[in-house]
């Protein structure tokens, strides 16, 4: 019973991190740009290849590797908002919403199949993963695991810092809650966008070297963790960034739990169908938070 | 030496502003100096505010130029305000969910040092002391008066050359707006510029020294606020009495 | 004044869409007897199932403002429970089409209840993770439900899918020229829907859309209902998807857990987004121009979907109205340029008159 119990803390907590992660990245775009990166599952997906470009191809440092998806990742948040997102910016702001979402729809699936076609479609082992476990009496904890969630922690950590405690962090932070009162302030909106999806780039980076430690490498990789986040978007309002993370260790437990029970295939199916019986309950949300946001 | 030559602090020549196709400024001219207090009186809706947006920046600019100690007229309002361009937006625009503190350090985001927003912050505590004991109070639970408060003191904080305060009355009850008035008596005395828009010119009689009727996007009367209040028929006309 | 020249104008273009209509169901009508090739007529077979689904993808977005992008899920959903009840009770698939349509449309209604209270972007997330989620139950369905002679046959078909289930009786009646039928059956079933689409457009949900996003507030005082209305055009596109869907298990005999990979899905919103989002006759010109873009890129073959992603992205950025949208601001810019001389006098005549 304990052992059982344990088994489904441990993929619960584990894939908690992943998710919440997923989330975060794409929820603080939202929340100070309302922007819905639909890309965001190619840059996971992007970082988990860069680590292993830098690591196994290059045959640099695991942490090199780990630095390089970060790095890349980055950059492609930051040329995402160079190519496209500045652009779309200067069109009318009534339909920005759903032509950023269009436009990295495109750029997401033509991120991912370039990667199918450099780095072909069978699967590859993630440099970056540690083997073994810590045994402690009944107990048995994979290090792989506990690095996963080490790793999520100090990351929400250094985030919340940066949000919280920097003048950078702050200014994300007004334009998020106030757009012309920041610009008013003498921020310049443009370049906390850019810093926005700079900071989610390696975020999504970090994610896609996580989950491709789970399993392997894959061109789809950022989708199941993207398809995740979604959910745990809706069931805690995009923007929320700590009911982000709250809504993804509550369901990846709850999903963890009906695997168990039910079999893997029916996990997330499950997920869904309660958030939509939920939705149609009570349609403002699970915990009160969907809400309308104008920016 | 050569005062004549000197540039005003700010001047706006012939300026035109609006949404798309609706023409809100139809051609508005005035310079004010340091020390000034101008105040634009006028009937709601028919461009006050839209003219201290235009000189932020958060209304562009249709024509007409709006210079600053004779600098060309910018377009973006985060460059505008680090020419010294102070606005406390109508309504306060506070962030919300930031601590009383943390507002009033968004308005010194540009300070140059840490030193000088200790200097700021230490001088709208003195002059708003109210803010001191709510500095860790979230924004949207505090009340009408002391967001008014926040919003002026992180106006203040910005450390501007000029100030613009929109309608700081609006919406306020009798004695709260008294309050509000004192402390902008308070600024004016300290030697600020202050360009202020209100809807009833009684309240800045004893503060402005020069007041603008503006009417359907172009200033229609200029003049002392006693000469205003002294023409029946220019507060009938303009402003129902 | 203003009344007059506005009704001229709708009439106008009343005209326009009736003249273009009659020109290009002629030319429908022409298409099998000048297209020799069993391969050009497939395809453009093909092309009308694309055109009907980014019709209805359209009339969602760009009409009703549902970002759903659940739309292939809708079309797969009819055309998979067509032809399960063809597989499992032995119907014959025209039997068997309405029951798909009006299974899809109670799909799309919970759908609809669950999501279309939320704002646009909780739509798109939401209605995605019902679409993949969909996909991913029949790719990992391996369960035994019946066996087919020595085969293991799941419920939903798993990764293989359905086939020989029955088709659409062209092939007994027509003999070698089954195709021309089927043709003929896809291209009635693409003008209907386009006919109720356009009636939808013009009717009092259309302009209470319209009302919406002009100026919600208004809308809203005014008594418009935007999630009741929202369900309603959710219902019915879903049944004209779901309809299309069973169709095209028909036509080609069989249905897999393909047509709900992304890159349909993709290949539907760039039709729509080139052809012009909000245009009645956009998705029809984005599918011709997609499809034939499509042949071109077949020499490139593993470049197909990155071309694609580019396509979309490029064409929201440079034009995100469309191609109609572009010809459109083409036609008002020269008429504006026509009017210009006489509107002028008149708006000085106006003044002159007023103050």
């Amino acid at each position: 019973m304990l052992d059982i119990l344990t088994a489904i803390l441990i993929a619960g907590l584990t894939t908690g991190a992943l998710y919440a992660l997923a989330t975060v990245g794409l929820s603080l775009v939202w929340g100070s740009m309302g922007m819905l990166n639909m890309a965001h599952a190619a840059m996971l997906t992007l970082g988990g290849y860069s680590a292993y470009t830098f690591s196994t191809a290059l045959g640099l440092p695991a942490f090199v590797g780990f630095l390089g998806a970060i790095v890349v990742g980055a950059i492609a948040g930051g040329l995402l908002y160079i190519l496209i997102v500045r652009n779309l910016l200067k069109n009318d702001k009534a339909t920005f919403e759903s032509n950023v979402m269009i436009a990295t729809v495109g750029i997401g699936i033509a991120l991912e199949n370039t990667i199918l076609l450099t780095y072909g479609g069978q699967p590859l082992k993630q440099p970056i993963s540690a083997t073994g476990s810590l045994v402690l009496g009944p107990l048995s904890l994979p290090y792989q695991n506990m690095l996963i969630v080490f790793v999520v922690i100090v990351l929400m950590a250094v985030i919340a810092l940066l949000l919280g405690r920097t003048r950078m962090g702050r200014a994300i932070r007004a334009t998020a809650q106030n757009r012309e009162a920041a610009q008013l302030m003498g921020v310049a909106v443009n370049r906390v966008y850019f810093q926005v999806l700079v900071l989610s780039g390696a975020i999504a980076g970090v994610c896609g070297v996580m989950v491709s430690s789970m399993t392997q490498l894959s061109p789809p990789l950022g989708n199941d963790p993207m398809l995740k986040a979604f959910i745990m978007c809706v069931v805690a309002g995009l923007g929320n960034l700590p009911g982000a993370v709250a809504a993804a260790f509550g369901l990846a437990l709850f999903e963890a739990f009906v695997q168990y029970v039910a079999g893997a295939r029916w996990g997330f199916p499950t997920l869904l169908f309660v958030v939509i019986a939920v939705l149609i309950w009570r349609p403002a949300g699970l915990f009160g938070r969907v809400q309308i946001r104008r920016m | 030496m050569n005062n004549a030559a000197k540039p005003p602090l700010l001047r706006l020549a012939n300026v035109v502003s609006g949404y798309s196709e609706l023409k809100v400024l139809k051609g508005i001219s005035f310079d004010i100096e340091a020390g000034d207090f101008i105040t634009v009186v006028g009937p709601n809706g028919h461009g006050k505010s839209t003219l201290l947006k235009t000189i932020s920046g958060l209304v562009p600019l249709t024509s007409g130029t709006i210079s600053i100690n004779g600098g060309p007229t910018l377009a973006k309002p985060h460059a505008i305000a680090a020419l010294g361009i102070a606005h406390v937006p109508q309504g306060d625009m506070l962030f919300p969910e930031m601590s009383v503190l943390e507002n009033l350090l968004m308005g010194a985001y540009l300070a140059p040092s840490k030193a000088e927003i200790d200097r700021r912050l230490d001088e709208v505590f003195t002059l708003l002391p109210k803010l001191s004991d709510r500095r860790n109070q979230v924004a949207s639970s505090l009340s009408g008066g002391e967001r008014r408060m926040v919003g002026i003191g992180r106006g203040l904080m910005m450390g501007g050359q000029i100030l613009l305060i929109d309608e700081p009355s609006l919406g306020l009850a009798p004695l709260i707006i008294e309050q509000i008035y004192g402390v902008i008596a308070e600024l004016s005395r300290s030697g600020r510029t202050i360009l202020l828009v209100e809807e009833n010119p009684a309240r800045v009689a004893d503060l402005a020294n020069h007041l603008h009727l503006l009417d359907d996007g172009v200033i229609v009367w200029s003049g002392p606020p006693a000469e205003l209040l002294a023409r029946d028929e220019l507060l009938a006309t303009y402003l129902g009495g | 004044m203003t009344q007059i020249s506005r009704s001229k104008g709708i009439s106008g273009s009343a005209r326009l869409d009736l003249l273009v209509s009659l020109l290009l169901i002629a030319a429908a009508i022409a298409l099998p007897f000048m297209v020799d090739s069993r391969y050009v007529l497939g395809q453009i077979v093909l092309a009308l199932f694309y055109a009907t689904i980014a019709s209805q993808w359209n009339l969602l977005f760009g009409f009703a403002g549902v970002f759903s992008l659940a739309q292939m899920a809708m079309f797969a959903f009819g055309g998979y429970v067509t032809a399960m009840i063809c597989f499992y009770f032995g119907w014959n698939v025209w039997a068997a089409l309405l029951p798909g349509a009006l299974a899809t449309v109670v799909f799309s209604l919970v759908v609809g209840l669950a999501c279309l209270r939320l704002t646009g972007v909780y739509v798109a997330l939401l209605t995605l993770a019902i679409a993949q989620t969909m996909y991913l139950l029949i790719v990992t369905d391996t369960e035994c439900f019946t066996m087919v002679g020595s085969i293991c046959r799941q419920f939903t078909g798993g990764a293989v899918g359905f086939a020989r289930f029955g088709d659409l009786g062209t092939r007994a009646l027509l003999k070698g020229q089954w195709l021309v039928g089927n043709y003929a059956i896809i291209a009635t079933l693409f003008t209907v829907t386009m006919i109720v689409t356009y009636v939808i457009v013009k009717s009092p949900i259309g302009l209470a859309f319209k009302a919406l996003k002009d100026n919600p507030g208004y809308a809203v005082a005014r008594g418009v209902n935007r999630f009741q209305a929202q369900l309603l055009v959710f219902g019915i596109s879903a049944f004209f998807t779901g309809l299309a869907g069973g169709f095209y298990a028909a036509h080609f005999q069989a249905i897999g857990p393909g047509i709900l990979s992304m890159s349909q899905l993709m290949f539907i919103i760039a039709i729509t987004v080139v052809g012009g989002v909000g245009t009645f006759w956009g998705p029809l010109v984005g599918t011709i121009v997609l499809v034939g873009a499509d042949e071109l890129m077949r020499e490139m073959g593993e470049f197909r979907t990155l071309g694609l992603g580019l396509i979309i992205a490029l064409s929201i950025l440079l034009m995100p109205k469309g191609l109609v949208g572009r010809v459109g601001d083409l036609v008002r810019w020269l008429r504006h340029r026509n009017a210009a001389g006489p509107k002028t006098k008149l708006q000085e005549n106006r003044a002159a008159a007023g103050e």
